[in-house]
């Protein structure tokens, strides 16, 4: 029965620069939030045209 | 039984514990705002949908968790149905904090401290912080090579801030209790808190929006 290795330093990409190393999953994670982020701030939420144009709410 | 003169004004202050409580929770929150069903226009941006999604996945992540409770650990290792689970249980806390996190950006950005919501970015903060605890104690509570490997090498950057004697990550056992029993507890009385602190305060208005106009 041959041994099995597992060899854990090639799971994985890592991106380094400097003291920084972050795996290229978590880097494209976190620019996947911040597209979110921003999305949300520029989409138009569905019936603001509506309601901007109404005194529902003055 | 106290008899009641129906012509005299109501009794300023209550002389019985229960009335006393039950005039403080009616002044917790405004008059129909503890679930409001209009919104100040200001609100109509997707930016203030994360903290209700925050919560919808906690709710998820309550409920799945309470599940694994049921079945166990075998249960959520070998059968189909409680990898399922056990996944659904991962993938809700995935978005619970992502959901958390844009929120926490956007409130940063708005100031959401602003006209007496002090205490309301704290709770959110502690509710963050104690998040972060309880997601750790979890992946400490997989029982697999990951939870193995995730203690041995908290236990190090732990102990180095004295408090492993007491907070002893290679204690499966107390982890699993903090997560299931103790953190679980301290988050929901502080979530309640933050959302109950929403409704009293109100959804901060934008910076450039006047305060008053704005609701």
């Amino acid at each position: 029965m041959r041994p099995m290795i597992l060899l854990a330093d090639g799971a994985g990409r890592y991106v380094s620069s400097g003291v920084i190393q972050i795996s290229v999953t978590n880097l494209v994670i976190i620019a996947a939030m911040i597209l979110v982020f921003v999305l949300a701030l520029v989409l138009p939420f569905p019936g603001r045209h509506h309601q901007d144009s109404s005194d529902r709410d003055s | 039984m106290t008899a009641v003169d129906t012509d005299q004004p109501p009794v300023a202050t209550p002389t019985s514990w229960t009335a006393r409580v039950r005039e403080r929770i009616s002044r917790i929150v405004p008059p129909g705002q503890a679930l409001p069903d209009r919104q100040p226009a200001y609100m109509s941006s997707w930016i203030y949908v994360f903290g209700v999604l925050t919560l919808a996945a906690l709710i998820v992540v309550v409920a799945s968790g309470v599940v694994l409770a049921l079945g166990g650990v075998t249960w959520w290792h070998v059968s189909s149905l409680g990898h399922f689970v056990n996944s659904l249980h991962l993938w809700s806390v995935e978005l619970f904090f992502a959901f958390m996190v844009v929120h926490l950006w956007g409130k940063f950005w708005m100031a959401a401290w602003r006209g007496n919501r002090a205490l309301t970015w704290m709770t959110g903060v502690v509710a963050f912080l104690g998040s972060i605890g309880t997601a750790f104690t979890g992946y400490l509570s997989q029982a697999n090579f990951a939870s193995q490997w995730i203690s041995t090498q908290a236990k190090d950057g732990l102990n180095s801030v004295g408090v492993g004697a007491f907070f002893n990550v290679m204690n499966p056992a107390q982890m699993l209790l903090w997560h299931v029993v103790l953190l679980p507890l301290v988050l929901g009385v502080i979530v309640v808190l933050h959302v109950i602190l929403v409704r009293r305060h109100g959804i901060v208005p934008p910076i450039d929006a006047d305060e008053e106009t704005a609701s």
